[in-house]
């Protein structure tokens, strides 16, 4: 699955705080440098995404996709607990993105720090879009939020194989390195959950999101929205 | 039959269709690997390539898509193992009536700079699937689906280094007209067809309609028989598929042959059904010869510049008479050259010219760094400034994109042994009118030596159109009447011999006065007298002034927009900054105003303060109170780096202040800073590097993705008292706990920092490293604490 998603600019106080920066404190210089990063990686950014619906089947190690590839891990499976269908989605920025953030670096860090933030917040807006698309083509189902490779005890060494299942390389341009680290950098693999019923309020707050003890935005204040 | 029979005449060609699609509807199920078909299901594969060449294909493609050693190795096989039975399983099926084709795709990881894949290893990994497809007797070599113009060279290089067989190269493009990677088809059909491609073109990605403007668009910059091998049609939002028929395919793409398109298939979704309508379609239909002239350019990777006009290149990366580029590339500062690169293409330069030699300097590791660095950051395209081949050929080797090389000279040795290494890489090439007797001084002499470069350049295959003539500029002062013969050298030379033209211009003036008017006006005359190619500092804003009012007075600017943009609003030429705000230097560097720093840090030295007093009573005293405000949680990391971004402008001043004087920089206090292996987060790692230079540290920084034995090497070269080294995933800590145990078995002296999201002090500890710094600002005062006991 995809379709055509268009960004807007991101939203300033979420830079500020990605660059450690609480949105009351910024000093107007601060602030307008957000705004303009913003604006300057929406112009070079080329979003693209693609996402396939898999069924669940929950084993005692883990969650399989339609009886081929196991997602190993129990934080997971607890997570997609009365979910019979996942959508598994990649999502990037693309190449312009990081050559952009990459030449800032030799010119003002200060930029570049501001550019690097601007691209994090885009590419959750991207992600937002993405779920929001989903959700009108299975209209009444519920998910709770979406978990990625690393969180928890899903093991990062999953994004590849993911990857392939998506045809990532072929249809959005995006690989990942032998650390299995996704290249174009600004990008996400995600699996959303589907269910016929809400999520337990647990599921949706920060409290058991295993990011929660390093999540930069919490430590300043801010919220992801799940 | 023959590839180069079939390319003789000007009827259409046939190729086949999806594989993947195909495999599927036999019996494959998600999550099983394609690329095994031949020894799981051969007979599936037999099937399908033998319905191919049934519904007319004439090339065949075996199915060896990814079958090359990074792919395989996570399938548990070997190149060795899978691509002979690929080509086994298609050879039966085409027997004599179709050619089989040793199929490439992308490797799938990216190259330097998006990825971390160093090209040479992909070139390697390419070797291999070439060297075992030609053993087992393929026709010809189909690299496709490449959206990396650099990943397509790698491939392209490597088969053309490991056999003769001819090479068809097909890139994917999207609608806008460009690859995922950027680049457009310019790009692609210059630095392709210079590379030795028999064939190039566009698969995958759209259905015909889609690719037909890009196929034309690709037409305009090759002389090359074109491929067209599209999806059938775009993908249906609703399912797997795809949406046009077969017959819509065929009647879409058919008339490609008129754009000249000579190889036609089909990709993604096509079935032998679309082939069997094809090939009805383009029955009794001619391939259009393509025989419109091909544009003189150059190109990046991505970006084609036609030299259709005057084009500048920018002079500036070039030690001759630079103090602070010397002392920048004897402590093989590359940072320094990508500076000086962005601000030249800033400035308005078309092309950047790149010159590293300069002794006690590797001209062949630092020529290949900087071309590596620079390209990462502008789409420019470059001209490799040396003579040695070996710098020239590792340069081009590298270089993603069309390059120039200047230069040869009409003397028999630099023809012989630069020309083949420019023809091999496709490089355009300046050719100087000297010879071992030295610049002649009349124009009909050096239009001579210029004839005998072209004719040389030529019997290496060189088309004209990449042959760049520079007449050379003599000082005016020394030797006056050079001046006039130089323009009339270059008038001869374009008039007679109809090549590009290149000049140094600043030469001109040395050793007069007032030197910038003598140079504009020699550049001026110089275009007049038909110069494409000035090497100039575009610094100058005179020097880029008289190109914008050339290109505005001969009515290449049309409506004079390009000279608008750039001075609409002046009503005189710019004036130079004025010099210094009202603020001192520590007020400068607490607020972080970067622009207002130089012209602090100057009044002080004009006051007489001594360059160190300066570091240690103003600068470093305001730094550490931004850095206590920041720790107290008063200030922020954005201001942190803003002023460390303001007391690097003011070291920048007093660096030139102290080369001036000719007193050696401070070169105590050595870091090494490294991302790990594996890692390619490396902001915080730079954040760190500005902060430490502030504190009067030499900083090696040797990137992202260091392996362990490069830190070791680093550290033992320099001496380094500190390393600091960052990973941010969980995934590449165990890189850094590698990295630091090789620096301890190798029982080099230096204290060790780590960094990084994922690090914790704990973490840090149990790895063996000395000190954690769980920000930039903790790293500052790590290196301070280690540097006060040395």
């Amino acid at each position: 699955m995809t379709a055509e998603i268009t960004l807007s600019a991101p939203d300033t106080d979420e830079i500020l705080r990605y660059m450690g920066m609480p949105p009351e404190k910024a000093d107007d210089a601060t602030r307008s440098l957000a705004v303009q990063c913003g604006q300057q990686l929406l112009s070079v950014a080329a979003p693209r995404w693609c996402g396939q619906i898999f069924e669940l089947s929950f084993e005692a190690g883990g969650v399989r996709l339609d009886g081929g590839l196991l997602l190993g891990g129990l934080e997971l499976k607890a997570h997609l607990d009365g979910c019979t269908r996942a959508m598994v989605f990649c999502a990037t920025l693309g190449a312009d993105a990081d050559a952009l953030i990459r030449r800032a670096q030799y010119t003002d860090m200060t930029q570049a720090l501001a550019l690097d933030c601007a691209a994090g917040a885009l590419v959750e807006q991207l992600c937002d879009r993405i779920e929001g698309y989903i959700h009108t083509q299975y209209p009444g189902l519920h998910s709770p939020y979406r978990y990625s490779p690393g969180y928890g005890d899903l093991p990062l060494g999953v994004q590849c194989a993911l990857l392939d299942l998506l045809d990532a390389h072929r249809l959005i341009g995006l690989s990942a390195t032998d650390s299995c680290i996704l290249t174009p950098r600004k990008s996400v693999t995600a699996i959303l959950g589907l269910s016929d019923s809400p999520a337990p309020a647990h599921r949706r707050s920060c409290v058991l999101c295993p990011n929660t003890g390093n999540c930069q935005l919490r430590k300043s204040g801010g919220h992801c929205g799940i | 039959m023959e590839f180069n029979t079939l390319l003789a005449s000007n009827t259409p060609v046939l190729l086949d269709g999806g594989m993947g699609t195909m495999l599927q509807a036999k019996g494959l199920v998600a999550g099983q690997h394609p690329e095994l078909a031949a020894l799981e299901h051969p007979d599936w594969l037999e099937d399908i390539h033998r319905a191919y060449v049934d519904a007319g294909s004439q090339i065949i493609s075996a199915n060896t898509f990814g079958a090359n050693r990074l792919k395989l190795a996570n399938m548990g096989k070997t190149v060795a193992e899978v691509v002979p039975a690929s080509i086994a399983v298609a050879r039966k099926a085409a027997g004599d009536r179709a050619l089989v084709a040793l199929d490439i795709g992308p490797v799938g990881q990216l190259l330097e700079p998006t990825g971390i894949l160093p090209f040479e290893q992909a070139v390697d990994i390419f070797k291999e699937t070439v060297i075992c497809g030609v053993e087992a007797g393929v026709d010809l070599i189909f690299i496709e689906t490449m959206a990396d113009l650099q990943e397509a060279r790698a491939a392209l290089i490597a088969a053309r280094e490991v056999c003769d067989l001819p090479v068809m190269v097909s890139m994917t493009f999207e609608e806008r007209g460009r690859t995922f990677l950027g680049c457009p088809p310019a790009a692609a059909a210059l630095t392709l067809e210079g590379l030795g491609a028999a064939a190039i073109g566009v698969n995958c990605s759209l259905g015909p309609k889609q690719l037909l403007p890009i196929i034309e668009e690709l037409s305009r910059w090759t002389s090359l028989p074109l491929i067209l091998k599209p999806n059938a049609g775009l993908p249906d939002p609703a399912g797997g598929g795809y949406d046009i028929t077969p017959a819509q395919f065929a009647e879409t793409l058919a008339p490609a042959t008129q754009l000249g398109v000579k190889l036609l298939g089909g990709c993604c979704g096509t079935t032998p059904e679309y082939i069997a309508l094809l090939s009805k379609a383009v029955q009794g239909r001619t391939v259009r010869a393509n025989t419109t002239p091909i544009p003189a350019a150059v190109c990046s990777g991505t970006r084609a510049v036609p030299i259709d006009r005057v084009r500048v290149i920018g002079e500036r990366i070039n030690p001759t008479g630079k103090k602070l580029m010397k002392e920048a590339l004897l402590r093989q500062d590359v940072d320094f050259m990508v500076r000086q690169a962005l601000e030249q293409t800033e400035a308005g330069a078309d092309i950047l010219d790149i010159n590293v030699g300069l002794p006690g300097v590797d001209e062949v590791d630092m020529m290949c760094r900087t071309v590596k660095a620079v390209q990462a950051v502008t789409d420019a395209p470059l001209q490799i400034d040396s003579t040695d081949p070996a710098v020239v050929e590792q340069a081009l080797r590298l270089y993603c994109g069309k390059a120039i090389v200047n230069s040869v000279n009409g003397d028999e040795e630099s023809l012989s042994s630069l020309l083949p290494i420019v023809k091999k890489y496709g490089a355009a090439v300046v050719g100087l009118t000297l010879d071992k007797s030295g610049i002649p001084q009349t124009a009909q002499a050096r239009l001579d030596i210029a004839r005998r470069i072209v004719a040389a350049a030529e019997s290496h295959g060189i088309p004209r159109r990449d042959i760049i003539i520079d007449c050379l500029t003599l000082t005016a002062s020394a030797q006056q009447e050079c001046a006039a013969e130089t323009l009339k050298a270059l008038h001869l030379v374009k008039q007679e011999l109809g090549v590009k033209t290149a000049l140094g211009v600043s030469n001109i003036s040395f050793g007069l006065p007032l030197r910038p008017q003598v140079n504009q006006n020699f550049l001026t005359m110089a275009m007049v007298y038909g110069l494409d190619l000035p090497i100039i500092n575009p610094n100058a804003a005179a020097m880029m002034a008289a190109v914008r009012s050339y290109h505005l007075l001969m009515n290449v600017d049309t409506d004079a927009r390009e000279y608008i943009a750039a001075y609409g609003g002046q009503t005189a030429p710019a004036a130079p900054t004025p010099e210094g705000g009202s603020r001192s230097l520590d007020e400068v560097v607490r607020l972080g105003l970067k622009g207002e720093a130089a012209p602090a840090v100057r009044l002080l030295l004009e006051q007489g303060a001594a360059p160190m007093d300066i570091v240690n009573n103003t600068l470093i005293p305001a730094l550490d109170a931004v850095g206590a405000d920041f720790e107290a949680g008063r200030q922020f990391l954005p201001q942190l780096i803003q002023s460390a971004g303001a007391a690097q402008a003011a070291f920048e001043v007093l660096r030139a202040h102290l080369s001036a004087a000719g007193q050696a920089p401070d070169r105590s206090n050595i870091v090494v800073v490294a991302t790990v292996k594996g890692d390619i987060h490396d902001i915080g790692k730079n954040i760190l590097k500005v902060l430490l230079e502030n504190y009067g540290c030499t900083v090696i920084d040797l990137g992202k993705d260091v392996a362990p034995e490069a830190v070791v090497s680093a550290v033992r070269r320099h001496n380094a008292a500190l390393v600091g080294l960052s990973a941010l995933m969980t995934t590449t800590l165990p890189a850094m706990a590698d990295t630091i145990k090789l620096l301890r078995t190798e029982s080099l002296p230096c204290k060790i920092m780590v960094g990084g999201a994922v690090l914790t002090a704990d973490y840090a500890a149990a790895i063996g490293a000395d000190f954690y710094a769980k920000d930039a600002k903790a790293g500052v005062d790590v290196a301070r604490k280690v540097f006060a006991q040395n």
